[in-house]
C-alpha cells in the first residue's frame, strides 16, 4: 500500500512541478508536499503503521524519495525565484525622472552678487539707503548747487519740492559718513530713477552700485588699483583699461573708466560706437565740499568714490539688447539664469 | 559741440600731430571726442564731373540718362534729379564710392533697363546740408576729374566733443585750442584786433543802464553804422555749416562765428528800433508776454532778466532776442551787445521757458566777464569787413564791480597726497601756465596761482590738482598693486535679503523686479500712494504701496504668453503717504522693504507617474512656514486667520511677532484679479522685511537628537464640520501629559456617511521623553484620557469603535 503510494506521490510531484512557474506556485507545491501535513510528511506518518519487517526497506525508499524530490524542488525553486526576481527589476530606465523646479534669482541680482563678492573681498562693507530721498542727500550735500547745470545730468522725478526719487545711490555715501567717522569703506547697491524716455537703451528705473573709501592717505593711485582689480576679477584678467577725466560734482578729480570693447576687442563696432572702448564706471576723489557737509576734515582725510550701473554691465555681459526685458519678468527669460 | 580742426589750427600750431593723436589726447584730458568726421577720408572718392549730354530715359519719365565726363572717360549715368542739365559741373560718385548719408556703396547697376555707372550727388547725400531738392551744381571753373576734397575745400576734420558742465571755457574753438596748447606744450595764438573807428562818439549814439547789477554784472555795447545786410561770404558760411549752423545773414553769422570762436554770446540789435537808442537791463516786475525773434509768444514770469530800450522789452537777457528789434534786410545801424549775465539767473529763465539756446547754454554754465570787450570788438571788426559798416568811436562798458582773477595757493605736497605720485614742480608750473593761469612761486612747496575769469570751475586747490592730473594724463598716475584692509568689523546690510533670496529660490520661486512706478489705480489698491509731480506718463504716476499690483501685472503678462504655472517672489521698497499735504520730511511717508511670495496655476504639472495638482491656500501656507523655519522664525510667530474678505483678499492669514504684524497673505479676490485681467486663482503673502529683519535672530542653538524611542498613537474623531482643526489640536496639547510632544493631523475626511455636517479628523500623537524610555502603560493611560476628553468637549465620536 505504502509502496504504491510512494510511487504515486512521486509521479504526481513530477507532474505538478512541471506546471510550476511562479513563486506562488512554488509555495503551493511546498505546502502540498513538504509542509507538516503535506503528502511527503504523510508518507512518513504512514510508515508507523507498516509491519515491522517492511519498515527498513520502505523507510529507505521513503528517504530516497524525500531526498530526490526535495532536491529537485529546491532546484526548481531556485530557478523560479531567480528568474522571477529578474522580472521585478525590469524597468524602463529611459522614462524621465520626477521634475523638480528650483527657482532663481533675477539676473540683475546675480550680477550684483558677483560685484558684491569682489568688493567684499577687497574689504568693503555693504550699505543700504532709501529710494525716496530728500534734495539735500541726493543733490545739495553732493555738491550740486541749486540752479546748477550739473543737475541736468540727472533728470529727476520729484514728489514734492524737497523730495524726489534718488537719481543715484551716491546719497548713501553721505548717510554713511554722517553715521561714522573714517575709515569708511563700503559699497552701496540700490535702485535709482531717471526721468528719461523709456527705450531699448534706457529705462526710467535701474540699479547702481556706489562705493566709497575714506581714510588718511587714500590716493587716486589706490582708486585706480582697486578698480582695476575689480574689473579684472569681473571681466577677465587680460582686460585693457583706461581712466579718462570726467566731471561729477561730488568728486574732484573725476574720471570714467573704460575697458576694451568685449565684442570687437578694441577694433571699433556698433556697441562701442567705433571707439573700441566701453565705459563701465565713473569715479574720482571725494570732493572736499562733500567732506564739509559731513564734517570730515579734508586736510586730514582723503577718499575715493565710484559708481556703476548694473543693467549696463548685465546687458554687455549676456549680450542682451533691450533693457526693458529685465523688468518684463517673463518667466521664460528669468528661467534662463 | 562740433569743432572744426582747421579752425582750431588758427589758434594753436598742431603741425606734425596726427588727427588720431589729437582725438586721443582730447579724450584723455576730459574733452571726450564722441565722433570724428574726417572729410578727406569721407569724400576721398568723389570727383568733379562734367555733364556732357542728357537724354530722357526711355522707360521712366523722371529719370535722365547723362553722359558724364570724369576727366578720363565718358560714362553713362542715370540721374533722378530734375535740375540736371548738360553743361553742368557736378559732384560725381564713381563706382565703388561709399555714400556718407546712407552707408551704401555705388555699384554698376541697371536702372529700368539702362546701365548706370555712378551717381550724381545732392547735398544731403554728402551730409553737407539737408537739401535734397536737386543735385549739387558746382562752379564751372572746376576741372572735371578733380577730387572734391580739393575743389570744395572738404579737407577738414570735424570733432563732436562732449563738454562736461564744469567746462564752459571749452565751449569754443579758442577754449579747446587752449587745452590742446597745454597738452602738446605749444603756444596759444589769439589774433590781435585792429579796429578802424570813425569819429562818431558812441556815447552820442547810444546809452546803457544796468538796473539789476546782480544778474548783469557787465554790459558792453559797440555800435556799427551803415551796415549792408547781405549773405555772408563763402568762407564764413562754410565755417558755420561745418559745425552744424545754418547761415542767415552776415551780421547774425558774424555773431555766431565770434560765439564759437571765443565762447562769448553776442546779440545784434537794430539800433534804430531801440527807443531812445537806449539799453536798460532790468528784471520784469510782473508777468509779461514777449515775442522772441523766432516769432513765438512767450509768457515770462516775474523777475525775468530782460534787455529793454527806452520804452519796452527788446530781448530776454542771455536767452533770445525779440522780434521787435531784430536785424532785417533794411537794418542800417546796429548795436552789438556783449554782456556777462549771472549763470543761475539765465538758467532759471531758460528752465522756466523750456528754451535752451547756444547763448543760454553758455551763460548758465558761466561765461568769462572779461572776454566781453574782446568779443564785441572782434564782432565790430568783422562787421566792418564783411558788411561795410563803420565802427563808431569807443565802447560803452558798464562794469561797476570788476571781477578779478581768483588767487589760489597750490601745494606740491598736496598734489602728491591726492594723486599718489609726484608731478615735478616744473611740469606743474608749465601745465598751469599753458592753461592760461598765472603763477607765482611762494616757497619750495607752494605756488600762488591766479585763475583767469574764463575758468569759473577752478575755485580751490583741489581744482588745480585736477588740472595737473588731467593734462599730465591719468595714464601717468600709477595703479597700486596692494591695498591696506582695515581689520574692523565689516557689515553687510544686504545679508538678510540674500538669505531670503536663497530660501525663496530653494522653494522654487523665481525672482522678479517690477517697476515701482505704476498707475494711480494700481497703487491705490493697497494704500495711500505718493504721486510723482512730473511723471513720464500716466501709467507711471504713482509709487507702489505694496508689491502686489506689480506682481499681478507680471502674472497677467505671463498668462498672456501662455505661461500659467507661476511662482514668483520680489524684494523691493513700497511707499505710503501718511500726511495730507506736500511731503516735507521723512515723517510724511513710509518706505518699507517688502517681500512678496506669490503663486498661481498648477503646483504640479501632470507627469507620467505623477498627478496634477493646483496651487492652493495650503500650498501657500506651507511654503510660508517652510520659509520661516529656514530663517528660524517658525516657532515664535502668531498666526491669525480671517475667513471673511477684505479689500484685496477673499480670505487671509497674518503673522505677528508679539503685537507687531510681520506680514499677511491669502487668496486674492476675483474682483481684484479681474482688474488685472487674470482669470485663475492667485495666492500671495507679503512680508514687511524691515520689521522681519529686526525680529529675526541670527543665533542658532543645538539640541541633541532624541536618544529614546517614541511611542506613536493614532486616533480619528467624527465631529461637526464647524470645529476647527487648530482648536482640537490646542485642546489635546493642553489636556495631555507633558510626554505628548507632537500632535499632527494626517487625514481630513468629509462624507454624508459620517452624518450631516460632520467630518472626520485623524491625528497622530508622538510621545517621548528626552531622558528615558516610556512605558506603554503611561502612554495608554494618557491616550485613553484624551479620547474621553475630546469626545466630550467637541461632541465627537471616536472612529473605528
Amino acid at each position: 500500500m505504502l509502496d504504491k503510494n510512494i510511487t504515486e506521490i512521486k509521479e504526481s510531484f513530477y507532474t505538478d512541478i512541471k506546471s510550476v512557474s511562479s513563486i506562488k506556485d512554488v509555495e503551493e507545491l511546498r505546502i502540498k508536499y513538504f509542509s507538516r501535513n503535506g503528502l511527503v510528511s504523510q508518507l512518513f506518518e504512514d510508515l508507523k503503521d507498516v509491519v515491522k519487517e517492511e519498515k527498513p526497506i520502505l523507510g529507505k525508499k521513503l528517504n530516497l524519495l524525500r531526498n530526490e524530490v526535495s532536491a529537485y524542488f529546491e532546484e526548481v525553486k531556485e530557478r523560479i525565484s531567480s528568474s522571477n526576481s529578474n522580472k521585478e527589476n525590469e524597468i524602463d530606465l529611459t522614462l524621465p525622472g520626477k521634475n523638480y523646479i528650483v527657482g532663481s534669482k533675477h539676473i540683475l541680482t546675480q550680477t550684483l552678487d558677483e560685484i558684491k563678492s569682489i568688493f567684499k573681498g577687497l574689504g568693503f562693507s555693504v550699505a543700504n539707503g532709501p529710494e525716496l530721498e530728500s534734495d539735500y542727500y541726493n543733490f545739495e550735500s553732493l555738491n550740486f548747487p541749486a540752479d546748477h547745470p550739473a543737475r541736468d545730468m540727472q533728470d529727476t522725478f520729484f514728489v514734492s519740492k524737497e523730495f524726489l526719487l534718488r537719481t543715484h545711490t551716491t546719497p548713501v555715501q553721505i548717510r554713511l559718513m554722517e553715521k561714522q567717522a573714517p575709515p569708511v569703506r563700503a559699497i552701496m547697491p540700490g535702485r535709482v530713477y531717471r526721468n528719461e524716455a523709456v527705450s531699448a537703451r534706457s529705462y526710467c528705473m535701474f540699479h547702481q552700485v556706489d562705493g566709497i573709501y575714506v581714510d588718511t592717505d587714500v590716493t587716486f593711485a589706490e582708486l585706480k588699483g582697486t578698480l582695476v582689480s575689480f574689473a579684472k576679477q569681473f571681466y577677465g584678467s587680460d582686460l585693457k583699461y583706461r581712466f579718462r577725466p570726467s566731471f561729477f560734482p561730488f568728486t574732484e578729480p573725476s574720471a570714467e573708466m573704460d575697458i576694451t570693447c568685449y565684442l570687437c576687442h578694441g577694433k571699433g563696432c556698433k556697441i562701442c560706437k567705433n571707439s573700441g572702448w566701453l565705459e563701465i564706471l565713473g569715479c574720482g576723489m571725494v570732493d572736499p565740499n562733500v567732506f564739509k557737509f559731513v564734517n570730515y576734515d579734508s586736510e586730514k582725510y582723503t577718499g575715493y568714490a565710484f559708481g556703476m550701473g548694473i543693467e549696463r554691465i548685465a546687458l554687455l555681459k549676456y549680450g542682451i539688447t533691450d533693457i526693458r526685458i529685465f523688468f518684463d519678468n517673463d518667466l521664460r527669460f528669468l528661467k534662463q539664469f | 559741440m562740433k569743432i572744426s580742426l582747421s579752425w582750431i589750427k588758427e589758434f594753436v600750431d598742431l603741425s606734425r600731430i596726427s588727427t588720431e593723436e589729437i582725438v586721443s589726447q582730447l579724450t584723455m584730458s576730459g574733452l571726450e571726442v564722441e565722433d570724428v568726421v574726417d572729410q578727406t577720408n569721407l569724400y576721398k572718392n568723389f570727383i568733379v564731373g562734367f555733364v556732357k549730354e542728357t537724354e530722357k530715359h526711355p522707360n521712366a519719365d523722371k529719370l535722365t540718362i547723362c553722359k558724364v565726363f570724369d576727366g578720363k572717360d565718358d560714362l553713362q549715368v542715370i540721374c533722378g534729379a530734375s535740375n540736371v542739365k548738360a553743361g553742368q559741373k557736378i559732384v560725381f560718385a564713381p563706382i565703388g564710392t561709399e555714400i556718407p548719408n546712407g552707408n551704401f556703396v555705388i555699384k554698376k547697376a541697371k536702372i529700368r533697363g539702362v546701365e548706370s555707372n555712378g551717381m550724381i550727388c545732392a547735398e544731403d547725400e554728402l551730409l553737407l546740408s539737408d537739401d535734397h531738392s536737386g543735385i549739387m551744381v558746382l562752379d564751372e571753373k572746376f576741372e572735371a576729374g578733380k577730387p572734391i576734397t580739393e575743389a570744395l575745400n572738404l579737407n577738414d576734420v570735424i570733432l563732436e566733443i562732449a563738454i562736461t558742465p564744469n567746462r564752459p571755457d571749452a565751449l569754443s574753438h579758442i577754449g579747446v585750442a587752449r587745452d590742446l596748447a597745454a597738452l602738446f606744450d605749444r603756444d596759444l595764438i589769439i589774433p590781435e584786433l585792429k579796429l578802424n573807428e570813425t569819429n562818431d562818439d558812441i556815447n552820442k549814439l547810444a546809452s546803457v543802464v544796468i538796473e539789476d547789477i546782480v544778474n548783469c554784472p557787465r554790459y558792453i555795447a559797440k555800435v556799427v553804422k551803415d551796415v549792408q545786410i547781405i549773405e555772408s561770404p563763402k568762407w564764413l558760411k562754410d565755417r558755420l555749416e561745418k559745425i552744424g549752423l545754418r547761415p542767415r545773414n552776415n551780421i547774425v553769422d558774424i555773431t555766431n562765428l565770434v560765439l564759437h570762436e571765443c565762447g562769448q554770446p553776442l546779440h545784434a540789435f537794430d539800433l534804430d528800433k531801440l527807443n531812445g537808442h537806449k539799453i536798460v537791463v532790468k528784471s520784469t516786475k510782473s508777468e509779461i508776454v514777449f515775442t522772441t525773434l523766432d516769432s513765438k509768444e512767450r509768457k515770462l514770469p516775474l523777475n525775468t532778466l530782460m534787455i529793454c530800450d527806452g520804452k519796452r522789452e527788446v530781448a530776454i537777457a542771455g536767452v533770445m532776442g525779440g522780434e521787435n528789434s531784430e536785424i532785417t534786410e533794411t537794418t542800417k545801424n546796429i548795436l552789438i551787445e556783449s554782456a556777462y549775465f549771472h549763470p543761475s539767473s539765465i538758467r532759471k529763465t531758460s528752465k522756466t521757458l523750456g528754451l535752451s539756446t547756444d547763448a543760454s547754454y553758455r551763460f548758465e554754465r558761466g561765461t568769462d566777464p572779461n572776454i566781453t570787450k574782446y568779443a564785441a570788438e572782434r564782432c565790430a571788426q568783422l562787421v566792418a569787413e564783411l558788411a561795410e559798416g563803420k565802427i563808431a568811436n569807443g565802447i560803452i562798458d558798464v562794469y561797476p564791480n570788476v571781477i578779478n582773477p581768483k588767487e589760489i595757493e597750490l601745494r606740491f605736497s598736496r598734489t602728491t597726497k591726492i594723486l599718489g605720485y609726484e608731478v615735478a614742480p616744473d611740469k606743474i608750473k608749465n601745465i598751469l601756465s599753458r592753461l592760461g593761469l598765472a603763477i607765482k612761486v611762494l616757497d619750495e612747496d607752494k605756488l600762488l596761482v591766479s585763475v583767469p575769469t574764463f575758468r569759473p570751475d577752478i575755485e580751490r586747490e583741489i581744482d588745480l590738482i585736477e588740472e595737473i592730473a588731467r593734462i599730465n594724463g591719468y595714464d601717468n598716475i600709477p595703479t597700486v598693486s596692494k591695498i591696506n584692509i582695515t581689520l574692523e568689523k565689516k557689515t553687510d546690510e544686504t545679508e538678510f535679503d540674500e538669505k531670503i533670496r536663497q530660501t525663496a529660490t530653494a522653494l522654487g520661486f523665481f525672482e522678479m523686479i517690477n517697476n515701482p512706478l505704476q498707475t494711480e489705480n494700481d497703487a491705490k489698491l493697497t494704500g495711500n500712494p505718493i504721486r510723482i509731480a512730473n511723471p513720464l506718463s500716466a501709467d507711471m504716476e504713482c509709487l507702489r504701496t505694496s508689491l502686489i499690483s506689480g506682481a499681478l501685472i507680471t502674472i497677467s503678462k505671463n498668462i498672456r504668453q501662455g505661461v500659467k504655472d507661476l511662482k514668483f517672489f520680489e524684494i523691493g521698497d513700497s511707499f505710503k503717504r501718511i500726511c495730507d499735504g506736500e511731503i516735507k520730511s521723512f515723517s510724511d511717508f513710509t518706505e518699507t522693504q517688502n517681500l512678496l511670495l506669490v503663486i498661481s496655476g498648477k503646483e504640479v504639472v501632470k507627469g507620467w507617474n505623477i498627478e496634477e495638482k493646483e496651487s492652493d491656500f495650503y500650498l501657500l501656507k506651507g511654503l510660508i512656514d517652510s520659509f520661516l523655519s529656514k530663517i528660524s522664525l517658525d516657532n515664535v510667530l502668531i498666526d491669525s486667520y480671517y475667513s471673511t474678505a477684505n479689500e484685496i483678499y477673499a480670505y487671509h492669514l497674518t503673522k505677528s511677532f508679539k503685537e507687531v504684524e510681520l506680514g499677511r497673505g491669502g487668496k486674492l479676490k476675483n474682483e481684484v484679479l479681474k482688474q488685472f485681467d487674470i482669470n485663475q486663482d492667485v495666492y500671495c503673502f507679503e512680508f514687511n522685511l524691515t520689521v522681519l529683519k529686526s525680529v529675526q535672530s541670527s543665533t542658532k542653538t543645538y539640541t541633541d537628537p532624541l536618544k529614546y524611542p517614541k511611542i506613536i498613537r493614532d486616533f480619528a474623531f467624527i465631529l461637526d464640520k464647524s470645529v476647527k482643526y487648530l482648536d482640537v489640536k490646542e485642546f489635546i496639547k493642553k489636556k495631555s501629559s507633558p510626554l505628548l510632544k507632537v500632535v499632527s493631523v494626517f487625514d481630513v475626511f468629509e462624507s454624508d456617511s459620517l452624518g450631516t455636517d460632520r467630518k472626520s479628523l485623524a491625528f497622530t500623537l508622538e510621545y517621548y521623553d528626552e531622558s528615558r524610555t516610556l512605558t506603554e502603560d503611561e502612554v495608554e493611560k494618557d491616550f485613553n484620557n484624551l479620547i474621553a476628553l475630546v469626545t466630550k468637549e467637541f461632541n465627537a465620536q471616536l472612529r473605528g469603535k
